[in-house]
């Protein structure tokens, strides 16, 4: 786990950061709502975080597909030569052979197993991933599809001091998350949700959405991931064209209506002056229960509540699991379901909206039906009861404030469990 | 044959009656009916019209029980032409003809490897040696980057071949089909070992500005045999979005992946990929039917990733020094027979006429009750297929491949020559084979071509099209300016 003190450490062995540096991480850790309990690679704890190697890599994703995946499959009861198509999405890592040829080889598939590695889709990954089970559910009767997603941190530390590449390297965490789905009618009790519609936008064709989010090389030649200041408009244009095509689908008629009808009205009243608000003119609860929101980060989360008009009990999923677990990229989605699920808000009947972003620009959402009661505490199991805490602010503040008042760096004496 | 029974194989009246038998076999439906429809209609002919016409009249039909059985026809037939699956149809294809400034001739990469590796003289004999038996010719292409000495694998420059070879391969497409960028609904781009944030899928979608509710999909790590599964996958969503374009971009982008360490096992893919691609469009819409020049008709995967030697024989780690390469084991082609024995077991039943699965049948059985020694029949795919693309993996996989399957020069020399001229350029390299032979116009209408590839994991995955339309000689593509100097031979050693 990645404490306060320990990211301290981190920091320091840092080379290439200068005060400014410290300055700007100061400012975006404590903003980032990121909590104390994430969870890094290996490598970090053992120093080696700036020079990692392949087999670091493959061995962080090891670990994650011998935890996930075989609890997956222990629990449900299925055998791994059961399962006929595979989609695999982990974004930064590409290895020969993929994998997904390494799932099963580790799990002895069968030889006619349909495999899909995705790779470099962003933090959207998973509904890609979800989309091509879909497509191929609808054209083959009574199988079973096994989807991993996660991300792999490992390889992809930045050791610059670019201030666009750095905050990579604060807010994402390590994560990662199996899931089961069918077609099979065998299988339909005993399933927890039932996927109703999935909405994919991309908007890679305008410029500036497509360079917001990049991975380059920096002056010095290092690579690391530029996260650009165009990045938070372009989330919201992907996000309104997302709305636009999905809205019709989830939302009950009788709010369409309503809002057709308020439209029309607004434009009868051509001199109603501009009281422009951000908020949704549509109520998306009243066909959303439970929204599942990207944890992008707290700007993200924020943001999207905000043009949804949405609760703090709404949005709280989303923020305890960045609290939590931090950005875990294409897995986050599914630690926010499970928030839900362990404070055993998902009843029969309820739908849940699911929503991310992506590098490129694309904004991928889906809306799923509770198909029966569910309780299961699954991965917060030890922390559940302290959620919500009292306050969410870090101590990075107070344990690192005094670096905003350091006006000479070479002269300054660090604390003592810095050194 | 039975060892009891004395050799005929010589024969040549044999010959006439394996022929004999392939016909009586696969037409043994026309055999039977004739019969029977001469007999019916001897007995009508012997009834008479007018008692024809008593027995039409005494039927007794009423209107509706007319009606009923019309509607009976009609539901039956709406039926199954509503569950046939939805034909996927190849429009046309386009493979990236590597600029000449990228050529790289033997003596340019022996003085390479030769300066690179000036500390490990040993490695360098290897590599020439490799090359000498490679079956690579003296204009395979290498991206700008690994000109330099020593190689400058940048990120950008990677971008850099990335967009050079996606973008002239799609610009290629779109002149040939006509097709408007506005008009993909589906992208699938494969390429096994690069894949930069935001993916090459986007790059493609930034590029040429393609709508926002593409169905945009980035494999990656699939190996050699990605090309067929982006096909496959293709395929699966065509099923299910109708009047529907998907495009399919092939690829294997060089410049991150040139080994610049010592050890020997991982010096091998150096001496033989090469840069190429393709882009290819695919249709399931009635009004391509006309001007599609294939047929998509099956695709068959086989993955033996459940075996740890076949998991293990592709192996992309970290030598003694750190640096990453794909090490590439001894045991590779015995690997690759036995997914391809896989893949054929699948393949087989689905492709080959009744005579060779009835001959496959009767061994199989032989061998199970009477005697375990009988020999296995290999089924003759020869009969059920015109052209052969495999994969131009290396020179030992197309011998391998022939020898297994039994076939003659011809059909492998599309592979061979394809390895000569552009090397292993992974994914692509079976739409420059199956360029090469409509470039020689080979490729008549009904003429079925069958692509094998193999791939890290191991897998073996093949895709089986029948020719659309009499195919006219391509008068552009990455063969044009050389297609009369094939066939070459290709020694078994080139002498450096």
């Amino acid at each position: 786990m990645l404490g306060t003190e320990f990211c301290g450490k981190v920091i320091t062995r840092t080379q290439n950061l200068g005060l400014n540096e410290y300055k700007f991480l100061l400012k975006a850790i404590v903003s980032c709502g990121i909590g104390e309990q994430t969870y890094a690679p290996r490598n970090v704890f053992e120093g080696r975080e700036a020079s990692p190697t392949l087999k670091d890599g493959i061995s962080e994703m090891e670990e994650f597909f011998d935890d996930s995946i075989a609890k997956l499959l222990s629990r449900s009861g299925i055998c791994p030569s059961e399962i006929d198509v595979l989609v695999v999405n982990i974004a930064m890592l590409s290895v020969l052979p993929s994998l997904s040829s390494r799932i099963i080889n580790r799990y002895k598939m069968r030889h006619d197993v349909k495999v899909y590695n995705l790779t470099a889709m962003g933090c959207s990954a998973s509904l890609i991933s979800l989309d091509i089970v879909k497509n191929i559910f609808k054209s083959q009767r009574n199988k079973l599809a096994l989807l991993v997603t996660s991300e792999s941190l490992c390889p992809n530390w930045y050791t610059g001091n670019d201030k666009s590449m750095i905050l990579a390297n604060c807010l994402f965490r390590s994560g990662g998350c199996a899931v089961l789905l069918t077609n099979k009618r065998s299988l339909k009790n005993r399933s927890i949700l039932k996927l109703k519609c999935l909405v994919r936008t991309h908007h890679g064709a305008r410029d500036d959405s497509y360079t917001c989010c990049t991975q380059k090389e920096d002056e010095q030649g290092r690579l690391g991931i530029h996260l650009g200041k165009t990045l938070p408009k372009a989330a919201t244009r992907a996000f309104v064209d997302n709305l636009r095509v999905i809205s019709p689908k989830i939302l009950p008629t009788k709010e369409i209506l309503r809002f057709l009808f308020v439209t029309l009205l607004k434009k009868l009243k051509k001199t109603s002056g501009g009281t422009k608000s951000t908020k949704s003119p549509l109520n998306f609860k009243t066909g959303v229960d439970h929204f599942c929101l990207h944890t992008g980060g707290k700007a993200v989360i924020d943001g999207i509540g905000m043009s949804l008009d949405l609760s703090e009990y709404d949005l709280e999923p989303a923020r305890m699991t960045l609290h939590r677990f931090g950005n875990t990229s294409a897995s986050s989605l599914w630690y926010v379901l499970g928030y839900m699920e362990a404070k055993k808000r998902l009843k029969k009947g309820d739908r849940v909206f699911m929503i991310s972003f992506g590098a490129g620009f694309k904004c991928n959402s889906c809306l799923w039906e509770v198909m029966k009661d569910v309780g299961d505490a699954n991965v917060w199991e030890d922390c559940i009861d302290n959620y919500p805490p009292k306050s969410l602010v870090n101590p990075f503040m107070e344990k690192y404030g005094w670096v905003n008042e350091v006006e000479d760096p070479n002269n300054y004496e660090l604390p003592d469990f810095l050194k | 044959m039975p060892p009891i029974l004395p050799d005929f194989s010589s024969s040549v009246k044999l010959k006439y009656v394996k022929l004999g038998y392939q016909y009586l076999v696969n037409h043994i439906i026309t055999l039977t009916l004739i019969p029977i429809m001469i007999g019916v209609s001897i007995e009508l002919i012997r009834l008479g019209p007018n008692e024809i016409l008593n027995l039409w009249n005494s039927l007794n039909l009423n209107l509706v029980q007319i009606l009923c059985s019309s509607f009976l026809v009609i539901f039956i037939a709406t039926v199954y032409f509503m569950s046939k699956p939805r034909t996927i149809y190849l429009v046309d294809y386009a493979c990236f003809k590597p600029p000449v400034t990228c050529r790289v001739p033997f003596a340019t990469f022996m003085e390479h490897s030769r300066l690179i590796l000036k500390n490990n003289p040993k490695s360098v004999e290897f590599q020439m040696r490799i090359l000498e038996r490679s079956g690579l010719g003296e204009e395979t292409c290498l991206p700008p980057s690994i000109h330099y000495i020593p190689p400058k694998p940048t990120m950008e420059s990677a971008r850099g071949e990335a967009e050079l070879v996606i973008f002239s391969a799609m610009d290629s497409l779109f002149e040939k089909t006509g097709l408007k960028p506005k008009d993909i609904d589906i992208l699938i781009v494969n390429c096994s070992l690069f894949s930069p944030t935001p993916s090459l899928s986007a790059m493609v979608i930034n590029k040429y500005k393609l709508r926002s509710n593409i169905r945009s999909f980035n494999l990656s790590g699939m190996g050699c045999s990605a090309g067929l599964i982006s096909i496959d996958l293709a395929r699966d969503l065509l099923q299910v979005h109708p009047n529907s374009n998907a495009v399919v971009v092939s690829t294997e982008i060089i410049t991150p992946n040139y080994y610049q360490g010592n050890e020997r096992a991982m010096l091998l893919p150096n001496c033989l990929f090469r840069m190429g691609g393709a882009a290819i469009m695919l249709s399931n819409r009635t009004t391509e039917k006309r001007r599609a020049k294939y047929r998509l008709v099956h695709v068959v995967r086989t993955h033996k990733g459940g075996d740890d030697k076949a998991y293990k024989c592709v192996f992309e780690e970290e030598d003694k020094e750190g640096k990453v390469g794909i090490s590439l084991q001894k045991d590779l082609m015995a690997i690759a027979g036995e997914a391809l024995k896989s893949n054929i077991t699948t393949m087989g039943p689905l492709v080959l006429p009744a005579s060779e699965q009835l001959l496959f049948l009767i061994t199989l059985i032989g061998r199970k009750i009477f005697n375990p020694k009988w020999k296995p029949y290999i089924p003759d795919f020869k009969q059920a297929f015109e052209h052969f693309c495999i994969h131009a993996g290396g020179r030992a996989v197309i011998d391998e491949l022939q020898k297994n399957l039994q076939l003659s020069t011809e059909h492998v020399e599309a592979s061979r020559m394809t390895l000569h001229r552009f090397g292993n350029t992974s994914s692509s390299s079976l739409w420059y084979e199956l360029n090469y032979i409509e470039s020689k116009g080979r490729m008549k209408k009904g003429d079925r071509v069958w692509q094998i590839a193999f791939g890290s994991g191991f897998k073996c995955n093949s895709a089986v099209w029948k020719c659309n339309r009499s195919i006219k000689t391509p008068i552009d593509g990455p063969w044009t300016d050389c297609i009369d100097r094939y066939p070459v031979h290709i020694p078994e050693i080139v002498k450096l």
